[in-house]
């Protein structure tokens, strides 16, 4: 009997395990439920999210092209290293601990460029590393079953064929900043979107970026593609068709060469830039990757520049140069005829000071013609002192000098043109006399671009047509769909005598025997010119060396009468215009007169870039 | 299955609702299994598991017309023989990801301390059955109960596989439960074994499970833990209520889901077959629980009381673990599912002890 109670109580005890394991499975039965009724539609989501992702198809930007459809900028594929945390199954300092040795950058350094992309959407891939060499991206798929979050993307990136050649003019692209992109301008960007950073790229950013696509597809665990559910392909940007002549660029920059200066052409006619040269220049392509801490490091601390667009960002007293906008508004104002003449003994004294003429022994007699061709200082003392500063300033203003011209291009520089009521403004002092004096020979508080340099000079030589210098015809851009500013023009009064005086005048420079400019003479293109030679700071610091040399100048057009293209060529430092700046505005217009005659017969620059302009069209 | 072990008998008194359930079970991971590993070029999965399932359906006929007595009288043999097996094990088994478990057998391999857990079951069950003095079992018994457990279960832990050592618990705890503990033994049995495992485990921070876990098995799971239970969750949870269909579980078919057709193919059955699937497969894996526990109840004698309630701790720890750890219930551990994960001796243990249910319930009417 014992046995058969004890019996009991052990079924009895089954039974207890029996109603544990009840307990114990509804625990899990409701677990099921929670997850699959109750909040299924999240995981359901979640599940989606693992299988479908978004790639973005990066746009290439437009091409650039110079005035015969050669090609400046265009783009070449690249790949880039990314990180998509969404599908990453380690921490991110795991991730950039394993990469790190594979790609040579620092687990620091990869942390960083994470860090500074945290905010972003997960499932947005984030560069680690650009434009990687073969190398890294084997490395990637050596390790994509250990890093499935790693993968490589393909990017277009700018490449600019001319390497240095019209830098200051094309610009450059980056990366936006995160400054920009709480602009309006920059609205519907995202972080790591290229941007136009400085000229022609920064000017037409809207008009060469393209319209990124996407394509949504099914990926396994390894981020592996294995189908596609839908497809926006990208749209390239438009091109960009510039005025721009790459034989005249390069006639520019070959002449400049290694000095620090400055060369602009243009079709007084139009405004059409014809070749834009500042010195020293940079290569844009080291910004359209990431540009490296060593390298903008060196292209901002050089003492020279070379970021800076010599043509439109800087100004320079003109020197003589300016007085051939003396001599024109004297004329137009009646304080000078052609016919009037000036003694000058090699100084002359006004207002109790002393003035020199730049040559010593003194010029003699000397009427306007002389004056300009000798370039007389004593003899535009007077005109200046007849003029008064504030009729200097007018003409000058009028003819376009010291306010900007319009070009497209970004942060172009006013120049100044001084006048009394400028000297109380500024200085809240009164402008002396003297000041004029000086001014009358385009030194003192005078200065200008060369971009202006040439714009004023071409639309003085056109009988006072100002044309709007552009690199880009507004028309070409409104053709396409965009907003474009119609182009300016501005007709002044100048009489036609005083045209033809002057101009006359500048022939001579060029061309009459003990002309300053005669470097910049071509047999049969009737060149007219005036070089300028500006005093860097007193005349003591001259004999301190390279640093203290004048700034040459020379400004012409070509030919006198009706002139198709107007050139101005600064170099700083560089001694006496007509031996510094005169010949690379020589090589500028006889590359423009061999192309008109058709004797030019091009260089291996031009032949490179017809063949692959030629290999583009077949495509 | 002719010869002197097949009688007339083995037929009637066999257990086919038990049967029938744990075949229904098979048919769903193999057709899971099918499904997890079809575009796996290296091995053919589906068929080595319909391999093993028919091996074990022999296994299941053998142990059911064997009468369990005969068993466990020749269960101290057994018992040595598992014992010297361990050892072998221990000593010359093949390392996969750090324990060495496994040891080759012919062209397969296989892992002696799953199927040496039924040697196990056996061998408990006659030591309780054979107690006769009292209500309570006395210290002194409570320690030789337990030293039959422990002993391969220490010899599993070495391998080092805590996993599968922890499976060896609920024989103790089943058998030393029935056969009788004092209350406070009692209670403190049940706190350590049915709430505190789990339940504190529920309770604890997450880098406090993850310390606990990677102070386990260090070497397991490398691509992290939160990932695999995530990617479980999110695959069961998408399947709803009908599931995504057969061949359709995006999680499954596109790798998202870690070792899919091992430890966790019950999450494939959660996205492919849904809610309704999932409780059918629960279902049927409780059926098969509640009719062991049944099958002891009405067993001739305590001896197969024993055995068959020894089986069901097993069952019911293995389901618990494995389907508590894919919904993140449980933590993860490499612990099996009864019929359901791919492997062969996951597969032959559980239809050895299926066998040695129906066995008993075979006898139940002798004498």
């Amino acid at each position: 009997m014992r046995q058969r109670e004890e019996s009991e109580l052990l079924r009895w005890r089954s039974s207890f395990i029996g109603y544990v394991i009840t307990a114990a499975l509804l625990v899990l039965f409701f677990g099921f439920w929670n997850h699959q009724i109750v909040k299924s539609t999240y995981y359901a989501e979640r599940a989606e999210q693992n299988r479908v992702r978004d790639i973005t198809l990066l746009a290439p930007r437009g091409r650039i092209y110079d005035r015969y459809r050669r090609v400046l900028a265009d783009n070449r594929p690249s790949y880039n290293i990314v990180l998509i945390r969404e599908s990453s199954p380690h921490t991110l300092e795991q991730t950039a601990a394993m990469l790190s040795p594979g790609v040579g950058i620092s687990i620091e350094d990869l942390l960083e460029r994470i860090n500074r992309r945290r905010r972003d959407p997960k499932f947005r891939p984030i560069v680690l590393k650009e434009d990687v060499s073969v190398a890294d991206i084997a490395f990637v798929k050596a390790h994509r079953y250990e890093l499935p979050e790693i993968s490589v993307e393909v990017q277009p990136r700018r490449r600019y064929l001319g390497i240095e050649m019209g830098a200051h003019v094309l610009g450059y692209v980056g990366e936006v900043t995160e400054a920009e992109l709480i602009s309006p301008e920059f609205l519907d960007y995202k972080p790591g979107d290229q941007v136009g950073k400085a000229g022609l790229e920064r000017q037409y950013n809207s008009v060469l970026r393209g319209k990124d696509g996407f394509k949504r597809i099914i990926v396994n665990n390894f981020g592996r593609e294995m189908g596609k559910l839908l497809e926006e392909p990208s749209i390239a940007g438009n091109d960009l068709f510039t005025t721009l002549d790459l034989d005249l660029q390069r006639a520019a920059e070959d002449l400049i060469g290694e000095r620090t200066g400055a060369a602009v052409a243009l079709d007084p006619r139009t405004g059409e830039v014809l070749a834009m040269v500042s010195k020293p220049s940079f290569d844009p392509n080291l910004f359209a990757t990431r540009i490296s801490v060593a390298d903008w490091g060196n292209l901002i601390s050089d003492a020279r520049k070379p970021l800076q667009n010599r043509v439109i960002q800087n100004h320079y007293s003109p020197g003589s140069v300016f007085k051939v906008f003396m001599a024109a508004s004297g004329l137009e104002a009646d304080v000078l005829n052609p016919l009037q003449t000036v003694f000058c003994p090699g100084y002359a004294s006004f207002y109790g000071h002393t003035f020199a003429c730049w040559k010593k022994g003194g010029h003699g007699t000397v009427g306007l013609h002389e004056a300009i061709v000798n370039s007389c200082n004593v003899f535009f003392y007077n005109v200046g002192k007849e003029l008064g500063i504030d009729r200097i300033s007018k003409y000058a203003t009028t003819m376009g000098l010291g306010r900007k011209t319009g070009v497209d291009l970004p942060s172009e520089d006013a120049g100044l043109i001084p006048s009394s009521e400028w000297k109380q403004r500024v200085f809240k002092t009164a402008w002396y006399p003297g000041e004029t004096i000086s001014v009358s020979i385009g030194q003192g508080a005078v200065s200008v671009t060369p971009m202006q340099a040439a714009w004023a000079m071409g639309g003085m030589a056109s009988g006072g047509r100002l044309k709007q210098p552009h690199l880009v015809n507004p028309e070409e851009i409104k053709k396409i769909g965009f907003n474009a500013r119609e182009l300016r023009s501005e007709q002044y009064q100048m009489h036609e005598s005083t045209v033809d005086t002057v101009g006359r005048a500048m022939w001579g420079v060029v061309n009459e025997a003990g002309g300053t400019g005669a470097r910049a003479r071509i047999d049969g293109f009737d060149v007219a010119g005036k070089t300028g030679t500006a005093q860097v700071i007193g005349k003591q610091a001259q004999a301190k060396g390279d640093e203290f040399e004048d700034h040459a100048w020379f400004v012409g057009f070509a030919p006198y009468r009706n002139p198709e293209i107007v050139v101005a060529v600064f170099i700083e430092n560089g001694g006496h215009g007509g031996e510094a700046a005169a010949p690379v505005a020589h090589a500028i217009l006889e590359t423009y007169y061999k192309k008109k005659l058709g004797e030019f017969d091009g260089d291996l620059l031009t032949k490179i870039a017809q063949a692959s302009e030629n290999k583009k069209v077949k495509n | 299955m002719a010869g002197p072990i097949a009688s007339k008998r083995l037929w009637q008194d066999f257990d086919w609702l038990l049967f029938g359930a744990a075949l229904l079970l098979c048919f769903t991971s193999l057709i899971e299994i099918y499904s997890s590993t079809m575009h796996e070029q290296s091995e053919n999965y589906f068929l080595r598991q319909l391999a093993w399932v028919i091996l074990g359906v022999v296994f299941v006929f053998v142990i059911a017309a064997l009468d369990y007595h005969v068993l466990s009288e020749h269960i101290p043999f057994l018992y040595v023989l598992a014992l010297i097996a361990l050892v072998y094990t221990l000593a010359l088994g093949r390392s996969v990801s750090g324990s060495k478990s496994w040891v080759a057998l012919g062209p397969v391999t296989i892992q002696p301390s799953e199927i040496i857990k039924m040697v196990v079951v056996v061998a408990l069950a006659r030591y309780l059955s054979e107690l006769r003095e009292s209500a309570y079992m006395t210290p002194v018994q409570i320690l030789k109960a337990s030293a039959i457990c422990l002993l391969p279960m220490g010899l599993v832990a070495l391998q080092p596989d805590t996993g599968t050592a922890l499976t060896y618990l609920p024989i103790l705890a089943v058998g030393l439960f029935i056969r009788g503990l004092r209350p406070t033994a009692l209670i403190g049995l049940i706190l350590a074994f049915v709430l505190v495992l789990p339940v504190s485990w529920y309770f604890l921070k997450d880098y406090q499970k993850e310390r606990i876990l990677t102070f386990l098995e260090p070497e397991r799971d490398p691509l992290g833990r939160g990932y695999q239970v995530m990617q479980s969750k999110i695959a069961i949870g998408s399947g709803g209520l009908l599931g995504k269909g057969l061949f359709n579980g995006t999680q499954n078919q596109l790798g998202f889901l870690p070792t899919r057709h091992t430890d966790f193919i019950f999450s494939v059955v959660g996205e492919e077959l849904g809610f309704v699937g999932v409780s059918i497969t629960l279902g049927l894996l409780a059926f098969i629980i509640f009719r062991s526990i049944y099958n002891a109840q009405t067993a001739r004698d305590n001896l197969g009381l024993f055995i068959a309630m020894g089986v069901v701790g097993i069952y019911f720890f293995h389901v618990m673990e494995n389907v508590g750890m894919v919904i993140g219930f449980m933590p993860t551990t490499g612990i099996p599912l009864p019929f359901l994960s791919y492997g062969g001796s996951s597969v032959l243990t559980a239809f050895i002890a299926l066998g040695l249910v129906i066995s008993v319930r075979r006898r139940r009417y002798v004498n």
